[in-house]
């Protein structure tokens, strides 16, 4: 403490470091409003279809109006400079889910995102554009429809109030706040890469999971279903619920409610979820020579020329992998995951 | 400064250089780390998935072992903070949770009640070192050295634990990487995903992700990509020669992990730090290394 007298040492303040950036990028909702005043021009890139303007961007200024949302400028540009500029919207108010774009790089329904000043507006990505910013859902739609997403009861109806528990419905009840925007489905890294995996993609898998999730669906039903995602393809990246309108928990209260569906019903799809836990389980920690082997088999060896790069720096250890050598935390692991690990 | 230090798995196996380089930089630093040697895994992405019982009881029970010492929990690696962020927030949220939990952790004599503070190395280097101290302590400014921040995602996404409206306006590796004395380069791949975790069963996924994101560094004029998670560190570096393939270009980038670039400032050099136990060869940044090292070897 100083003394009286002293000029006080100025402390300065710690960052905060899981949020640096946050306060220049303008990241927070007061300092985005913020950034415009009325009759500021907003200046827009927006995306041209190639039979329109030569598959080009076409730049617009819109003079600034207090909220200005982005659909505000879209319907500016439609009104004074570009009639054939191809749009949808419906709503309004973050309900229809039909006037999702990207702008500067990131998915945002129209309609719900303040304007910044400098934006290019580009149609979502993973589907294909019919014109301008307008998108073909069909893709969408028929995976939606294939997943057959509705209740089979597999108990007859108990009659009301029916015996529903909160907690049962906690994670079907939030995937139903899907506004079927597709925001999650043009950011989801997985689903840009097309063909490579049977990832059915986060928005497919949210109208899923908002009935196999239900307790009363017939569970042969959701296995049938479930095994039609390719689910276990999801990376983990949270981009789905970054942009998600909703706020739907798209990774931690959807994909992976239904990954434990999945390991459940369909187990030979939980592969490489259940091997991990085995050598959790025995080991106290990972051996990654052991989870390639387990989930790998032999396919896990051919690659010679790399299981070589990866012994001479000494990032694999066949001995400890062969023995099975336990950690400092095997003990702590084996009381804690219970008798064994879980088999499929 | 004392904090009760989880190394994770990955820094105990395929990138125990991590481990290593996280010691050395953190004596350079005055940080005191209790190593929590029976910490087990978190369970990656998979036992949450399948086994969310297991998945909570392992989790509390790496911040009962930090509350058991009174101390903060330092982590090194991006998945394994998220693991415990999200065990730590159910466990505060659900009193249910809270005591099965504990219960099953009686056994040890463990109990948590919610206290320990979670903070990644990067979090601490930034709040808890702060950028005055930090810059004190470079004796080997890395001058013109051009870095590539990859962030991975579980250090700045979901925004239910960050905050951020756009994980891409996260600017703590670049910050971090001028008080070091280095350019930070801008690129598309700072805050993408590395896709490994379902590389152990196709890592193709991984493959297409990161080739063309290290090409952009590449192009965007990164002399290293700098990354604060080792499983970011081991598709980005282990499967380098697989990504040239696919992309038909070469790469040829070193890749660093985060403690390994504060020590180059600090002076430690190269050996030191491990960088040699990388699979792309880092000589390029011998030269950036201090002239001679006044590190306790």
């Amino acid at each position: 403490m100083a003394a009286p007298g002293d000029t006080p040492t100025p402390v300065v303040p710690a960052a905060d470091g899981r949020r640096l950036g946050q306060v220049e990028q303008h990241d927070t909702l007061a300092a985005r409003n913020s950034r415009l005043a009325p009759g500021d021009l907003v200046t827009l890139k927006v995306r041209r279809s190639e039979a329109l303007a030569g598959d080009a961007y076409q730049e617009f200024r819109v003079p600034y109006q207090k909220w200005m949302r982005v659909l505000d400028a879209l319907n500016w540009i439609a009104e004074n400079a570009a009639p054939d500029l191809a749009f949808r919207w419906f709503c309004g108010s973050k309900m229809c889910g039909t006037c999702a774009v990207r702008m500067n790089g990131r998915e945002v329904l129209a309609c719900w995102e303040a304007v910044e000043p400098n934006m290019v507006i580009e149609p979502l990505r993973n589907l294909p554009v019919v014109r301008d910013l307008v998108v073909d859902r069909t893709r969408y739609e028929e995976k939606v429809a294939s997943l057959q997403p509705w209740i089979e009861r597999h108990e007859p109806y108990a009659g009301f109030p029916e015996p529903l528990t909160h907690k049962e419905m906690k994670n079907a009840s939030k995937a139903l706040d899907c506004i079927s925007c597709m925001c999650c489905y043009s950011a989801c890294p997985v689903i840009g890469l097309g063909n490579l995996t049977d990832f059915a993609g986060p928005a497919p898998l949210v109208q899923l999971g908002q009935t196999a999730l239900d307790p009363r669906n017939n569970p042969e039903k959701v296995r049938r279903s479930i095994e039609l995602t390719g689910i276990f393809n999801c990376i983990s990246c949270y981009k789905c619920e970054e942009v998600c309108p909703a706020h739907i928990p798209i990774v931690s209260g959807v994909i992976e409610p239904l990954k434990a569906k999945a390991a459940e019903l369909a187990p030979g799809m939980a592969r490489h979820s259940f091997a991990l836990r085995d050598i959790v389980a025995r080991r106290g920690r990972v051996d990654p020579g052991e989870l390639i082997l387990k989930v790998q088999g032999l396919r896990g060896l051919r690659n010679l020329r790399r299981i070589w790069r990866l012994l001479v720096r000494r990032k694999i250890n066949p001995i400890k992998t062969l023995l099975g050598i336990r950690t400092s935390a095997a003990g702590a692991a084996a009381r804690l995951l219970g008798d064994g690990a879980k088999k499929p | 400064m004392k904090f009760a230090y989880y190394p994770g798995c990955s820094a105990r196996s395929t990138c125990a250089e991590l481990n290593e380089a996280t010691h050395l930089v953190a004596k350079r630093l005055g940080l005191d780390l209790v190593q929590l040697e029976s910490a087990t895994c978190t369970g990656a992405r998979e036992l949450r998935a399948i086994d969310p019982a297991g998945f909570y009881t392992l989790n509390v029970r790496i911040l009962a072992l930090a509350e058991s010492h009174g101390l903060p929990l330092m982590t090194i690696c991006n998945t394994c903070t998220l693991n415990v962020l999200d065990a730590h927030a159910a466990f505060v949220s659900d009193p249910e949770l809270a005591k099965s939990v504990n219960a099953r952790l009686a056994g040890e004599n463990l109990h948590y009640s919610g206290r320990t503070k979670i903070s990644h190395f990067l979090w601490v280097l930034h709040e808890d070192i702060g950028e005055q101290r930090l810059s004190q302590q470079v004796v080997n400014p890395l001058t013109g050295l051009s870095v590539a921040a990859f962030y991975g995602c579980h250090i700045t996404r979901p925004p239910a634990h960050y905050g951020f409206v756009d994980s891409r306006n996260n600017r703590a590796l670049e910050r971090l990487a001028e008080i070091l004395g280095c350019q930070p380069i801008e690129y598309s791949g700072r805050t993408e995903c590395c896709g490994f975790h379902t590389a152990a069963h196709d890592e193709r996924v991984a493959i297409k992700l990161t080739g063309k994101q290290v090409l952009a560094a590449k192009t965007g004029g990164a002399t290293t990509m700098v990354t604060p998670c080792p499983l970011c560190h081991t598709v980005l570096d282990s499967f380098q020669p697989e990504m040239e393939k696919d992309i038909e270009q070469k790469l040829d980038m070193p890749v660093l992990h985060l403690p390994q670039l504060v020590g180059l400032a600090l002076g430690l050099s190269p050996e030191q730090l491990k960088i040699d136990r990388h699979m792309v060869p880092a000589g390029v940044l011998d030269r950036y290394a201090a002239a001679q090292s006044n590190a306790p070897k």
